[in-house]
C-alpha cells in the first residue's frame, strides 16, 4: 500500500455511504478473500439455496410501520391508527416470516431426520458499501470490503424471527389497550415509531447477511431500547435508566465492533457466506485437538464477541442496566427487555458458534459468565419486593441459563430455552403490566393479595399461572421444563463444566421459589389491594417506586375485612380484551410449543450425552444451521447413575417442586395480609437486606469506576482549562493578530488597491524568477517546490525566445 | 508554420461544430434582447415579465447546453457542457435572488405619479446584463481559443460593473461600481497581456495548438520563456475574477457597497468565469509535467502554490476580524478560491486514474464551484431577505452581525438557511461543503501536495471561527433589538426567500443525491493531454498511450 492511497481509503468509505456509488458487482469477491488464506473450505454456512424477494418484508414492514408512524406524529393523529399500522405491519412481517421459514425449511422441520439439513438463502435489498483501496484498483476488480444490504436466512434466522415477529405482533396489539392513557399525547405514534423502529432493527441484526449490517441492528436496538426506556422522558428516574442502559451497552459494543473489526483483519471479509467456510478451516483444526495451530486473533474474536453479547444480553458484570430498564412501559420491558433484544447477545454467540469452538477460552467465559450471572441475579431476585423487578432479574437469570448452556457446547439447549423463555417471560411481563395497569402503578407485592378472586382477572391470573409454572420449570406439561432441562443436562454431560451443572440447578430451585413467591403473594391470598402513585397521573409518571405513601392511605393493615383496598375512590380496572386476547393467545401457545422442544422419546434412545441431537423441531432449527457443528468430541459424564439428561431431568424436577413447595409453605400458607407473610419471620439479616439491595453491585460500580474517572475529569479539567486552553487561546490570537497587521493593507482607497495588484504581481513574477534561477539563490523559502518539478523549466534556460 | 497549417484546416472542418456549440448562448442572447425591450414597456405587467422571461432564456439556455457533445478543440472537451449546464442552473436561483434589486422605489413613484420615466428605469438595462454577464460565462466555459476566451471573460465582467453600481441607490454602490470597474481594468489589462506573450511564445491563439505547441517545446528542451512569462501573466491577471491574491482586494469594498442579491451574484458568475478561464490556461501547459507526469511545469505550479496559500490565509484571517456579514462572506469568498486552487494545482491526476472523483482536481474543483455557489448564494439570500428604512428614508439590508442575532428565532426560515449555509461553507459533512471539499484534498494528496493540504486543512479550522460565530449568532444569541435602529422586517420579494430556501435544500439535498453529479464532474474534468504525449519514455513503458478514450471516466 502507497502511503497517499490509504487516507485516499478512508475517505472513500465515508464518501460512499453519503454520495450512492454505483455498485460494484460483489462477484469474484472470493479472489480477495483468498489472500487472507483460509486453510480449508467447507460447507458450513455456504449459501444452498434462494429465496424469493418478498423475504424483504420481513424488515421492510415494521420500517414502513415506523414511517407512518411518524407521519402520524407528524399530522397529530390523536387515535389508535399508530397502533393499527403497527399491529398491521408486524403480522404483515410474521407471515412473511412464516412464509421464509417453509421455503427454508420446508414441511419436514418437525419430524425429519437428523441429517437434514435446511437451506440458506441470501436476499439482497440492495448494495451499500462496496469499494476498493488496494493498489490499481479497476473498476472490474473485486472490490475489497464488501458490506450489502442483504439478508441471510437460514434455519437460525427463521427461529428467531418466528418468535421476534410473532412477539411484537401480539405485544403490539397488547399495548394498544395498555398505552390508551398516552392517547392524548403525542407519545402514543411517538411509542409505536420506536416500536417498528425496534423490530426492523432487530430484523437487521438477525437476518443481515454480514456483520457490519448485524451491528447497524445491534445499535439500533439499542437506540431504540434507550428511546423506549426513556419513554416518560419527564421522569429522572426512566432518564437515569435510558442513560444507564446506552452507556452499559456501549461497553459491550466496543467488543464487538472491535471483534468485527479483528474478523475483517483476519478474514478478509464481513460476510457470513464468505466467512464461515474460511471458519471451516480452523474449525477441522479444532476438532481435531489442535487448538495450539489457531492464530492467536481467531481465538480472541469470539471472546470480543463474548463482551457484546453481555452487554447487550445482560451478563455478568453489565448486567445492572436490565432490571433499571423496568422504567419503561411494560410492553417495551416484555418485548425488548425479556423476549427478544437481550437474546441478542445469545443468536451472536449461537451464529458464530463454529467461531467459538475456535477458541480455547471463549465457550468457557461464555458458561461461567451465565451460571454466575443466573445464580446472582436468581438470589437479588429473592429478595425484591417490585413485581416488575423480580421478572427483570428472573430474564437476566435465564439468559444466564441460555449462555451457560451455549458455553457447555448445548448450542440447541440454549436456543430452544431463548425460543421457550420468549413465550413465557413475556406472558409474565404482560401479566404484571396489567396487574400494573388495573391497579394504577401498584408493583409492590407487599401491596397487592388474591388479584385472582376480584372479577375480570381470570384470563390475567391463568396467564400469570402458565407463565410461573414455565419458568418454575413445573415437570412434563411445561415448555420451559424441557428446554432448561436441555441445558441442565448438557451441562451435567460436560466432564469439564459439571460444576456449571449444579450452579444452575441450585439456581433453577431458587427460581422456582421467587416465582411462586409473586403467584402465591400477589394472585393468590385474601383480597386486599392499594393504588399506586399513578391514580391521578396515570399517562405522565408509571412510577412505581414503593418508596410512596401518599396515596396507598391504607398502609396500616385492616385485619379481616374483605376487600380493603385504599382509597374509596379507586377501583382497580380489569384488563380489556386486547390485553385479554394476548395473554390468552400466549398461554395456549406456550403449551403448544412443548413439542417442538421436547426432547423425550428420542433423545434417551440414543443413549449418549448428546441425546437431543436427535430430530425435534428445534434441534432441526439450530442443527441445520451455523450453529450446527458438531463440537470436538469429549467423554460425557455420567451424572446419578444415568445417563447426565435423564439424571438432570429427575434433578430438576425435584428441586423445581421443591421450590415451588417452599413458596407455598412461605407465602400462601396462614397468611392473612397483603404485607406479611411467614417468610418475614426468617431472618437472614445482613445476607436478606444485601440481597434486596442487589448486593450493592451498583455501588461497587460507583466507587470502582465512576469515582475514579470522576476525579480523573477534574484533573483532566485543570489541565485542560491551564495549558490546553492556554494554547488554543494563544493559537486562536495568531490569526487574529495577523488579521489586524494585514487589515491595513484594505484600506478603501482605489489607487493603494491598484498599486498593491501591481506590486503583488510583480512579487510574484520576481519570487518565481529566483526560485527558477539554477543557483537558487533568491529562494524565499515560503514555497520550495519539490526539486522535480524543476526539470523541466530548467531545460527552458538557454533555449532562445521567440518562434514566429 | 508547418505546425499552423493542420490545425486552420482542423479549424475550418469543424466550423460548423463551432456553431452548434455556441447555440445555449446564442438562444440566451435572442432571449437578453427581448428582455431588453420588453424592461422599457410602459405597462408594469410587461415591466415585470422581465425576470420570469430571463428565468426561461435561462432553462431554454440549459437545456440545449446539456445536449451539447464535446468540443474536440479543447483540452478540455467536457467542460464547457456542465459549465453552460451550471450557469444556467445557479443563474436561475440568481434570477429569484436579483428580483426587486433595481427601480423598487421608482416603481412607487410611476404608480405615484403615474408617469413611466423612462431615462430613469433600470430594470431593463439590469436584467439585460445580467443575461450578457451570464451568456459570458456560457462562452468562457466553451471557450478553445485565447481571444474568445478574453472576450468572454469581458462579457461576463463588463456588465458587473454597472450592475454593481445601479444594485442600490446609495453612493457606496457606486464607488463600488468606479472602483470594481477600474481595477477590474486593471486585471484584464494583465491577463490580455499575457495572452499577448503566450500568442507571442508559440504563435497560436487555438488553446489545442498552444497545447501542441508547448509540448514541442518540451520535447526541444523547454517551455519558452515568453510562453511561460504569457501563462503567469495570464493567470495572475484571471486572479482578479476569482478574487484571489494580490488581486483580491477589490472583493469585501465591493460587496459591501453593492446589495446583497448583488454580492450573492458577484460571488458566483465572476468567480466561475475566472476558474473556467485558469483551467483553460493552464491546460496549455497541460499537467504532463514533474516526476509523476501529472504535474504543472515547476513555474506555474509555484505561481498557483504561492496564490493559493496566500490567498486561502489572507482571506480566512482577514474574514475573523469583521463585523459585517457581507465583508465575512467576500473575505470568505476570497479564502475559497484558495481552496479551488488546490484543486487546479493537483489536476486530473494520472491517466489511468483520472476517471476518480477523489483523485481528479479538476472534477474537484467543478464540483466546488457548484457547491459554493448554491451555498453562498443562500448566506447572501438571507440578507437581501431582511431590511429596514433607515432614516434617510432608504431601504436598508441586512449587514451588520448585530442584524442576524437570534434570526432562528425571529424569521426562522431564514435563520435556519443562513445557519445551512453556513455550516456548510464551513464544510461539515452531512453537508454539500464537505463533499466539496473532500476531493479537493483527496485529489491533492494523490498528487502528493501533502503540504498544500496540511494548510488547506488549517485555514478550514481557521474558518471554522467565522463560520460558527456566524451560525451561533442566528441560533443560540437572543434576537438584539437595538433603539437607534428600526427592527429588521422581510423584504417583501418573496421570490428572494425562495432562492435561499432553493439554496438551503440544495445544500442538504445534493450532498444526499451527489452520485451522479460527481459522475458528471468527472466527466466535465476529464483532461486531453498533447497528442505528441508518446516521447515520453517512462509512460511508454508503464502502460500503453492513453487515447482520449481511456481518459473517458469509467461511469
Amino acid at each position: 500500500m502507497v502511503g497517499a492511497t490509504l487516507p485516499i481509503s478512508i475517505v472513500e468509505l465515508l464518501l460512499s455511504g453519503a454520495i450512492a456509488q454505483s455498485g460494484h458487482d460483489a462477484a469474484g469477491h472470493a479472489a480477495a478473500a483468498a489472500s487472507h488464506a483460509a486453510p480449508a473450505a467447507g460447507s458450513l454456512g455456504a449459501v444452498t439455496g434462494t429465496l424469493p424477494q418478498w423475504t424483504l418484508l420481513i424488515p421492510f414492514l415494521p420500517l414502513l410501520g415506523c414511517v407512518l408512524c411518524g407521519v402520524c406524529a407528524v399530522l397529530k393523529i390523536r387515535n389508535k391508527l399508530p397502533a393499527l399500522i403497527t399491529v398491521a405491519c408486524l403480522a404483515g412481517a410474521f407471515a412473511a416470516t412464516v412464509g421464509a421459514y417453509m421455503q427454508t425449511v420446508g414441511g419436514s422441520g418437525g419430524g425429519g431426520g437428523g441429517g437434514h439439513h435446511a437451506q440458506a438463502a441470501v436476499v439482497k435489498a440492495w448494495d451499500w458499501i462496496s469499494f476498493h483501496w488496494r493498489d490499481n484498483p479497476s473498476p472490474s476488480a473485486a472490490p475489497d470490503f464488501v458490506a450489502n444490504f442483504s439478508f441471510y436466512v437460514d434455519s437460525l434466522t427463521c427461529l428467531w424471527m418466528l418468535f421476534v415477529t410473532g412477539l411484537a405482533t401480539l405485544i403490539g396489539l397488547y399495548a394498544s389497550e395498555y398505552m390508551a392513557g398516552d392517547l392524548k399525547t403525542a407519545g402514543y405514534a411517538r411509542f409505536y415509531a420506536a416500536f417498528c423502529l425496534f423490530v426492523f432493527s432487530m430484523a437487521c441484526l438477525v437476518m443481515g447477511d454480514n456483520l457490519l449490517l448485524l451491528y447497524l441492528g445491534w445499535e439500533g436496538v439499542g437506540l431504540c431500547s434507550y428511546l423506549l426506556i426513556g419513554y416518560f422522558y419527564k421522569k429522572p428516574s426512566a432518564v437515569a435508566a435510558a442513560k444507564k442502559a446506552f452507556i452499559m451497552n456501549r461497553i459491550g459494543d466496543f467488543g464487538l465492533s472491535m471483534g468485527l473489526m479483528l474478523t475483517y483483519v483476519q478474514f478478509g471479509t464481513v460476510e457470513y457466506a464468505k466467512l464461515f467456510p474460511m471458519v471451516q478451516g480452523y474449525l477441522d483444526l479444532a476438532q481435531h485437538g489442535k487448538m495450539s495451530e489457531i492464530p492467536w486473533m481467531v481465538q480472541v474474536i469470539p471472546v470480543l464477541f463474548t463482551l457484546g453479547a453481555f452487554g447487550k444480553s445482560a451478563q455478568l458484570p453489565l448486567y445492572v442496566w436490565l432490571p433499571d430498564a423496568m422504567e419503561g412501559p411494560t410492553p417495551v420491558s416484555a418485548l425488548i427487555h425479556a423476549a427478544t433484544m437481550v437474546t441478542a447477545g445469545v443468536y451472536l454467540v449461537a451464529r458464530f458458534f463454529p467461531l467459538y469452538l475456535c477458541s480455547e477460552w471463549a465457550l468457557p467465559i461464555v458458561a461461567w459468565g451465565g451460571a454466575l450471572t443466573a445464580l446472582l441475579a436468581a438470589t437479588i431476585g429473592m429478595a425484591q419486593f417490585d413485581i416488575k423487578r423480580i421478572m427483570a432479574y428472573s430474564t437476566v437469570s435465564q439468559l444466564g441459563f441460555m449462555f451457560a448452556g451455549l458455553g457447555v457446547l448445548g448450542a440447541v439447549g440454549g436456543a430452544s430455552h431463548v425460543f421457550t423463555h420468549a413465550f413465557f417471560k413475556a406472558m409474565l411481563f404482560l401479566s404484571c403490566g396489567a396487574v400494573m395497569h388495573g391497579f394504577a402503578g401498584q408493583l409492590d407485592l407487599r401491596k397487592l393479595s388474591g388479584v385472582a378472586w376480584m372479577p375480570g382477572w381470570k384470563i390475567v391470573t391463568l396467564a400469570m399461572f402458565v407463565g410461573c409454572l414455565n419458568l418454575a420449570g413445573f415437570p412434563f406439561i411445561t415448555a420451559g421444563f424441557w428446554s432448561k432441562d436441555m441445558i441442565i443436562g448438557d451441562a451435567m454431560g460436560n466432564h469439564g463444566l459439571q460444576a456449571i451443572g449444579w450452579i444452575l440447578l441450585f439456581t433453577a430451585g431458587l427460581t422456582a421459589y421467587y416465582t411462586f413467591r409473586v403467584f402465591f403473594r400477589v394472585f393468590a391470598g385474601p383480597v386486599e389491594y392499594h393504588p399506586g402513585d399513578e391514580v391521578h397521573a396515570h399517562a405522565d409518571d408509571h412510577g412505581h417506586d414503593h418508596g410512596h405513601g401518599e396515596h396507598a392511605k391504607g398502609d396500616e393493615t385492616h385485619d379481616g375485612s374483605e376487600s380493603r383496598h385504599a382509597s374509596e375512590h379507586f377501583h382497580p380496572h380489569a384488563p380489556g380484551w386486547a390485553i385479554n386476547i394476548v395473554l390468552l393467545t400466549l398461554a395456549i401457545a406456550s403449551f403448544l410449543i412443548i413439542p417442538l422442544v421436547h426432547p423425550f422419546g428420542k433423545a434417551e434412545n440414543t443413549g449418549d450425552g448428546h441425546g437431543h441431537a436427535a430430530a425435534f423441531w428445534s434441534a432441526t432449527m439450530v442443527g441445520s444451521s451455523t450453529a450446527g457443528v458438531e463440537p470436538p468430541h469429549a467423554e460425557h459424564a455420567k451424572f446419578l447413575g444415568m445417563t447426565a439428561h435423564e439424571g438432570a431431568m429427575y434433578a430438576s424436577i425435584a428441586v423445581g417442586l421443591l421450590g415451588i413447595a417452599v413458596a407455598f409453605v412461605l407465602h400462601y400458607v396462614g397468611r392473612r395480609t397483603a404485607a406479611v407473610s411467614k417468610a418475614d419471620a426468617i431472618r437472614l439479616g445482613g445476607v436478606q437486606t444485601a440481597a434486596q439491595h442487589k448486593w450493592y453491585v451498583d455501588e461497587l460500580y460507583h466507587f470502582l469506576i465512576v469515582m475514579p474517572l470522576r476525579v480523573l475529569s477534574h484533573i483532566f479539567h485543570a489541565f485542560d482549562k491551564l495549558i490546553v486552553d492556554g494554547l488554543v487561546n494563544l493559537l486562536g490570537w495568531m490569526p487574529r493578530g495577523a488579521g489586524h497587521t494585514v487589515r491595513r493593507t484594505q484600506s478603501g482607497v482605489m489607487h493603494d488597491y491598484a498599486l498593491r495588484m501591481a506590486g503583488g504581481v510583480a512579487l510574484i513574477v520576481l519570487a518565481i524568477w529566483f526560485l527558477n534561477t539554477p543557483a537558487g539563490d533568491g529562494d524565499d523559502g515560503d514555497a520550495q517546490p519539490p526539486p522535480a518539478a524543476h526539470a523541466s523549466v530548467e531545460r527552458a534556460e538557454g533555449v532562445e525566445g521567440v518562434r514566429p | 508554420m508547418t505546425q499552423a497549417l493542420p490545425s486552420t484546416m482542423l479549424a475550418a472542418v469543424s466550423m460548423g461544430e463551432k456553431f452548434v456549440a455556441m447555440w445555449p448562448e446564442a438562444f440566451l442572447f435572442i432571449t437578453t434582447c427581448v428582455v431588453m425591450v420588453l424592461g422599457l414597456s410602459k405597462s408594469l405587467p410587461v415591466r415585470r415579465m422581465c425576470a420570469p422571461l430571463a428565468g426561461v432564456g435561462l432553462i431554454g439556455a440549459g437545456l440545449i447546453a446539456a445536449a451539447m457533445t464535446p468540443d474536440t478543440l479543447c483540452p478540455l472537451p467536457s467542460m464547457a457542457m456542465y459549465g453552460k449546464v451550471l450557469a444556467a442552473g445557479i443563474g436561475l436561483v440568481l434570477v429569484c435572488l436579483l428580483a426587486g434589486t433595481v427601480d423598487r422605489d421608482f416603481e412607487s413613484d410611476v404608480e405615484r405619479t403615474g408617469w413611466f420615466d423612462v431615462i430613469r428605469s433600470k430594470r431593463a438595462e439590469f436584467w439585460a446584463f445580467f443575461l450578457f454577464s451570464l451568456t459570458g460565462l456560457m462562452l468562457t466555459a466553451g471557450a478553445d481559443d485565447l481571444i474568445l476566451l478574453f472576450l468572454a471573460l469581458e462579457l461576463t465582467s463588463l456588465p458587473t460593473y454597472v450592475m454593481v453600481a445601479i444594485s442600490t441607490r446609495r453612493d457606496r454602490s457606486m464607488e463600488a461600481g468606479v472602483k470594481y470597474f477600474f481595477l477590474g481594468a486593471l486585471g484584464a489589462a494583465m491577463f490580455l497581456y499575457g495572452f499577448a506573450f503566450i500568442y507571442g511564445g508559440t504563435g497560436h491563439t487555438g488553446l489545442q495548438d498552444i497545447q501542441r505547441e508547448v509540448r514541442a517545446q518540451v520535447d526541444a528542451g523547454g517551455i519558452n520563456e515568453l510562453t511561460m512569462l504569457g501563462l503567469v501573466l495570464a493567470v495572475v491577471g484571471i486572479c482578479f475574477k476569482i478574487a484571489a491574491v494580490p488581486m483580491h482586494f477589490y472583493t469585501p469594498d465591493v460587496y459591501q457597497g453593492s446589495s446583497a442579491s448583488m454580492a450573492g451574484y458577484l460571488a458566483f458568475v465572476p468567480k466561475a468565469a475566472g476558474f473556467f478561464a485558469i483551467m483553460l490556461v493552464v491546460s496549455c501547459a497541460g499537467w504532463g509535467f514533474g516526476e509523476s507526469r501529472a504535474e504543472l511545469p515547476g513555474m506555474l505550479r509555484d505561481v498557483l502554490w504561492i496564490i493559493a496559500v496566500l490567498t486561502m490565509t489572507v482571506g480566512n484571517v482577514l474574514a475573523l476580524l469583521q463585523s459585517s456579514v457581507k465583508r465575512i462572506l467576500a473575505y470568505s469568498s476570497i479564502a475559497h478560491s484558495g481552496y479551488m486552487l488546490v484543486g487546479v494545482i493537483a489536476g486530473p491526476g494520472l491517466d489511468g486514474r483520472g476517471g476518480e472523483f477523489t483523485r481528479n482536481g479538476l472534477a474537484a474543483v467543478l464540483f466546488y464551484l457548484l457547491s459554493y455557489g448554491v451555498m453562498t448564494v443562500g448566506a447572501f439570500a438571507v440578507l437581501a431577505c431582511l431590511e429596514r428604512r433607515s432614516r434617510d428614508g432608504e431601504i436598508e439590508e441586512a449587514d451588520h452581525v448585530a442584524d442576524i442575532r437570534g434570526l432562528c428565532k425571529t424569521h426562522p426560515v431564514l435563520g435556519w438557511i443562513m445557519v445551512v449555509s453556513v455550516v456548510g461553507l464551513l464544510g461539515l459533512p452531512p453537508l454539500l461543503g464537505f463533499f466539496g471539499k473532500l476531493p479537493l484534498f483527496t485529489s491533492a494528496i494523490s498528487a502528493g501536495e501533502i503540504p498544500l493540504v496540511v494548510i488547506l486543512a488549517i485555514n478550514s479550522a481557521i474558518a471554522a471561527y467565522y463560520y460558527l460565530r456566524l451560525a451561533y449568532l442566528c441560533y443560540i444569541d437572543p434576537p438584539e433589538t437595538s433603539p437607534n435602529l428600526a427592527p429588521l422586517r422581510a423584504t417583501p420579494f418573496g421570490s428572494r426567500r425562495v432562492a435561499g430556501m432553493l439554496s438551503a435544500i440544495g445544500v442538504v439535498v445534493l450532498a444526499v443525491v451527489g452520485g451522479k453529479l460527481a459522475d458528471a464532474t468527472v466527466t466535465a474534468g476529464r483532461y486531453i493531454p498533447p497528442a505528441g504525449q508518446t516521447q515520453q519514455p517512462e509512460r511508454a513503458a508503464d502502460d500503453d498511450a492513453p487515447t482520449p478514450e481511456h481518459v473517458v471516466a469509467p461511469h
